[in-house]
């Protein structure tokens, strides 16, 4: 088997509701090994439920998770889905790397220290090994001289940047990224774009929720519309906007967005 | 006639009686005005010391040397004064009148000997104090263990029942949420009470001290318990969902991450909780522990010294000023991070 078309996660079936608010409706998503996957679409749509059900933030109330070829994730009890065991999540977690629109950088540790957190704490890494690969990260997002600050004396770029570095501090076989730019000054995207891209281009698989279109388009190979917890539109990147103008609704959100 | 004529001759010597009268008696409170130094030697006669003192007080300085008035009059009140240990008025009057009178040798001798009992009064108080602070310190060493003791096990036991009452298991929630709702809600008194003197009713008795850090232990556990739990959720769920996306444990989420950043917003109140503590161990002085108030309450039955209860307040002073203190500090210590 070609280990570049390796699946490595797969969602099938999954339906996540809020009370009565159905906000993700029997979805199916592959991600290959490698590939990188833009999801768009209005605010509401469901597209940061949807990634966050990837790494088990949100549950979901029906179908199944698949991780490198494995169902992962949820274990039957008297007929109730439940989350699998705490250890179980957590390592799942582990390999997953997940970067939040509002950073989510721990105020109380240093730059340096953010990043070690992980491979400390949930890798056991002893605090010399834990160091060096924080100066790796570090120095891939080009924030070495950061390294001693607190994220309080961060701009909202740097501190993206960091949290970026704390993903990949865990290696992790998945990047997942919920709006990495939405927050930030127009003049700092930039640089988030400049590290994403950076990472795209080392080959890491990444699923990426965003609104900028520019970004879709230089990074994803797959794009995918989505409104009302639905896939609309899926395309590779290149006939993604080609296609979108078939479809009134995108092309009209696109219009907007691009406005 | 005779009658009419004489009537109107009486009616004028009256009217002319009454003036007289007037004048005199005008005269006479003018000339009554002058001497103040009089007026307070007679109410002084008759036992009126603060109507005596208001009139000496108005005797004015002299204008000569030969006026003695004001020397006299300042004289009697400065004694006055003294025989009420009003020291330092009865030295202010000395100092006037030497001003006016340097030589007079009676005012010098009267202001050495105030000064005099002044210091006896202050080594009296001294004295006494060092009767009594050997058995006041006795007891602030058991108060200080009563704190420190109370001081290192209620913030544990505060974080485990702060976790217990927002963990999500239900039946250990709400056990949580009776024990604060318990403490939190009926007298420490009581509580002390209750387990030294009601316990051994259900055939558990304790010691003095074991049930003072008992009663002081899970009272203030309560307390803090609430504290805690209003700093765990005050802090940012998206921390939270950062530590469990790397992976980690909700116990290493807790440790890690979401509990050392509430360190800074619970430190004030756990400050404020740490002080009413000092002053609460004075309670368990009821169940037959000796500490600072009991070792005041029983110094001050024996001797009837005010100086007793002035030492006992001084020493809480001290006390919770240190602690005071020490916390400022801590809080500054903690909250670092967020200064740029």
């Amino acid at each position: 088997m070609n280990k570049d078309n390796q699946v490595l996660v797969e969602l099938k079936n999954i339906t996540k509701r809020f009370g009565e608010v159905v906000a993700i409706d029997k979805v199916n998503l592959k991600v290959h090994k490698g590939e990188k996957v833009a999801i768009i679409g209005p605010s509401g749509s469901g597209k940061s439920t949807l990634l966050r059900t990837i790494n088990f933030l949100e549950k979901i109330d029906e179908g199944q998770i698949f991780f490198e070829g494995k169902e992962v994730g949820y274990v039957f009890k008297r007929n109730k889905r439940v989350l699998d065991k705490p250890k179980k999540i957590c390592a799942l977690r582990s390999e997953i790397g997940m970067v939040f629109q509002h950073f989510h950088l721990f105020p109380h540790l240093t730059v340096i220290e953010n990043v070690m957190e992980g491979p400390r704490t949930v890798l056991k890494k002893n605090k010399q090994e834990a160091k060096s690969i924080a100066l790796d990260m570090l120095k891939k997002v080009g924030l070495l001289d950061k390294k001693n600050v607190y994220p309080a004396c961060l701009s909202g770029g740097q501190k993206q940047r960091v949290a970026i570095a704390r993903a990949l501090a865990m290696k992790p076989k998945l990047m997942l990224f919920d709006e990495p730019t939405s927050a930030l000054d127009p003049e700092l995207v930039g640089e988030v774009f400049e590290a994403i891209k950076k990472l795209a281009q080392e080959g890491m698989t990444m699923i990426i929720v965003t609104h900028q279109m520019g970004f879709a388009r230089e990074m994803a190979d797959r794009v995918i519309f989505m409104e009302h917890g639905r896939f609309l539109l899926e395309a590779k990147s290149k006939e993604f906007f080609s296609s979108s103008l078939e479809n009134p609704r995108i092309k009209s959100f696109l219009q907007k967005i691009l406005d | 006639m005779v009658n009419n004529i004489s009537f109107s001759i009486l009616k004028k010597t009256r009217r002319i009686f009454l003036l007289v009268l007037v004048f005199l008696s005008l005269v006479s409170s003018l000339r009554a005005e002058t001497n103040y130094l009089k007026l307070g030697e007679q109410e002084l006669s008759l036992g009126n010391l603060e109507q005596a003192k208001q009139y000496f007080l108005q005797v004015k300085p002299p204008l000569t040397d030969e006026d003695l008035d004001f020397l006299r009059a300042r004289l009697i009140l400065a004694k006055l004064y003294f025989n009420e240990h009003e020291f330092t008025l009865a030295k202010k009057q000395c100092e006037q009148i030497l001003k006016y009178y340097p030589q007079n040798l009676e005012t010098q001798n009267l202001l050495k000997a105030i000064k005099n009992e002044e210091k006896r009064f202050f080594q009296r108080f001294l004295d006494n104090g060092k009767k009594y602070l050997p058995a006041l310190l006795k007891g602030t060493v058991m108060t200080l263990t009563l704190v420190l003791f109370t001081m290192l096990v209620s913030p544990l036991g505060g974080l485990v029942i702060a976790l217990g009452r927002i963990s999500r298991f239900l039946p250990l929630s709400l056990f949580c949420w009776f024990i604060i709702w318990m403490f939190r809600g009926t007298p420490l008194l009581l509580q002390l009470f209750f387990i030294y003197y009601g316990l051994p009713a259900l055939g558990i008795t304790l010691k003095p001290l074991t049930a003072a850090f008992w009663g002081l232990g899970l009272n203030y556990s309560a307390y803090l318990a609430e504290i805690i739990r209003a700093g765990i959720q005050s802090i940012d769920a998206g921390q939270m969902e950062a530590a469990k996306a790397l992976g980690m444990t909700y116990g290493q989420a807790m440790r890690r991450i979401i509990i050392p950043q509430t360190y800074k917003r619970i430190m004030p109140p756990i400050g404020n909780e740490f002080i009413a503590l000092i002053k609460d161990t004075a309670l368990v002085s009821t169940i037959a522990m000796v500490e600072l108030m009991r070792s005041a309450d029983q110094l001050f039955n024996t001797y009837f010294d005010v100086t007793v209860l002035i030492l006992a307040g001084i020493i809480y002073l001290l006390l919770t000023t240190v602690f005071t203190l020490t916390f400022e500090k801590i809080e500054r210590k903690v909250g670092a991070y967020e200064q740029r």
